[in-house]
């Protein structure tokens, strides 16, 4: 994700490998959720630190989802029907990416919040991981305006 | 001295750590050992705030990421393990410890983990779905002759026709998430299997790989990726520290 990381290539053009692709959203469970934890492992004094973090997973509501899958499939009939070419479709195409928006998952809601709460300020950061802030940000505006 | 230390992980006594490598609030990071078997990554804990910041997970990450990337071995900590000091490290952590986490490196050593993530996509399972069962492509159709001002009437057979979507959606995934894992995991010497966040996933899963057999495993994954590209979105991300495969307690 960030760091001196020798950049690796994916073999096959249908999988996307290794790190460069992939965000903090990928592995903040990981950072968060998993990992040894020392007060278990050890009977040690740990200095009481304030952890901002918490969240890590947002579920997403049931009838959101439904709503989301019946406008999907609502959409996805109409492109079919291929009587309706031009604006439909441009339609469509406008309420895929509105539905997507509205998919970005659970994990990366985390990172939103850290995002949102606290600034990112991470020069590390690669573009892909940009444009992800602000789709993230406009789909939660989308949900806002239901 | 008597400044906060924070703990990344813990790597073998004799390790080398990687240049330039830094921490949180880009402190160095250095090793702390006491004269066993293992030593501890650490760098001073930032004074007068909290952590959790972006930064910080990724700093933690950071740390843990150039320790692999040099081969380095390192048993990962969760984020937010803190002792007052160096000498804390050394007797608290290090001392009783020292035998336990040795044998956890011995374990992880020479292997890495890499997280499988398949996902999939929404207009190419809409489809499957719509000409398998065709008790929901009959409701799809009648809500779509529905107009869209009298759309709130029929709200509720719209989040019907969606739940039935999801349940359809389940089903598949059962099916197709076994199989991806059961195409990779023989390849791997554990894995860990994650519950999905979202009803697109279709799998999350987190192999430990040794080194030697890693091309092995990512074969078989650009294999199912070829296989599955229309409509199964396969990501490996990774190489990770191993975080999955470390003692519970």
């Amino acid at each position: 994700m960030t760091g001196p990381i020798a950049q690796q290539t994916s073999g096959s053009q249908t999988v996307q490998r290794g790190r460069s692709g992939s965000s903090l959203a990928d592995v903040v469970d990981l950072i968060l959720e998993k990992g040894l934890v020392i007060d278990l492992y050890a009977r040690v004094s740990l200095v009481g630190i304030e952890i901002l973090t918490v969240d890590v997973r947002i579920v997403v509501a049931s009838v959101d989802t439904y709503l989301r899958f019946a406008e999907a499939v609502n959409r996805l009939d109409i492109a079919h029907d291929g009587t309706s070419q031009g604006l439909p479709q441009f339609v469509g195409g406008m309420q895929e990416s509105g539905a997507k928006k509205k998919t970005r998952g659970a994990l990366e809601g985390a990172s939103e919040r850290l995002k949102e709460t606290f600034g990112s300020s991470d020069s590390d950061d690669d573009e892909d991981d940009e444009k992800q802030t602000a789709r993230r940000r406009s789909s939660r505006k989308k949900e806002d305006d239901e | 001295m008597t400044t906060p230390q924070y703990v990344y992980g813990v790597t073998r006594a004799d390790a080398t750590l990687p240049e330039d490598v830094t921490g949180l609030d880009d402190k160095p990071v250095e090793l702390v050992a006491d004269g066993g078997r293992c030593a501890a990554v650490v760098s001073e804990l930032p004074q007068g705030r909290a952590l959790g910041e972006r930064a910080d997970l990724v700093a933690h990450q950071r740390v843990l990421n150039a320790l692999m990337d040099a081969g380095v071995v390192v048993v990962p900590f969760r984020f937010g393990a803190a002792l007052a000091d160096r000498g804390a490290v050394e007797k608290e952590l290090l001392a009783d410890n020292s035998e336990r986490l040795g044998q956890v490196l011995d374990q992880l050593d020479g292997r890495v983990e890499l997280r499988l993530k398949a996902t999939y996509v929404q207009d190419a399972v809409l489809r499957e779905i719509m000409t398998g069962e065709p008790e929901i492509a009959e409701l799809a159709a009648r809500l779509r002759e529905v107009p869209a001002d009298a759309a709130d009437a029929v709200y509720y057979d719209r989040v019907r026709l969606g739940e039935l979507i999801a349940q359809a959606m389940e089903r598949r995934r059962e099916h197709d998430g076994q199989a991806l894992l059961e195409a990779v995991s023989s390849k791997s010497e554990a894995f860990v299997r994650k519950s999905p966040a979202r009803e697109e996933d279709v799998l999350d899963v987190s192999f430990l790989v040794p080194n030697d057999r890693r091309e092995e495993l990512e074969k078989a994954v650009d294999e199912l990726g070829e296989q599955h590209g229309e409509r199964i979105r396969i990501r490996l991300i990774g190489p990770l520290p191993p975080y999955d495969f470390v003692p519970e307690a």
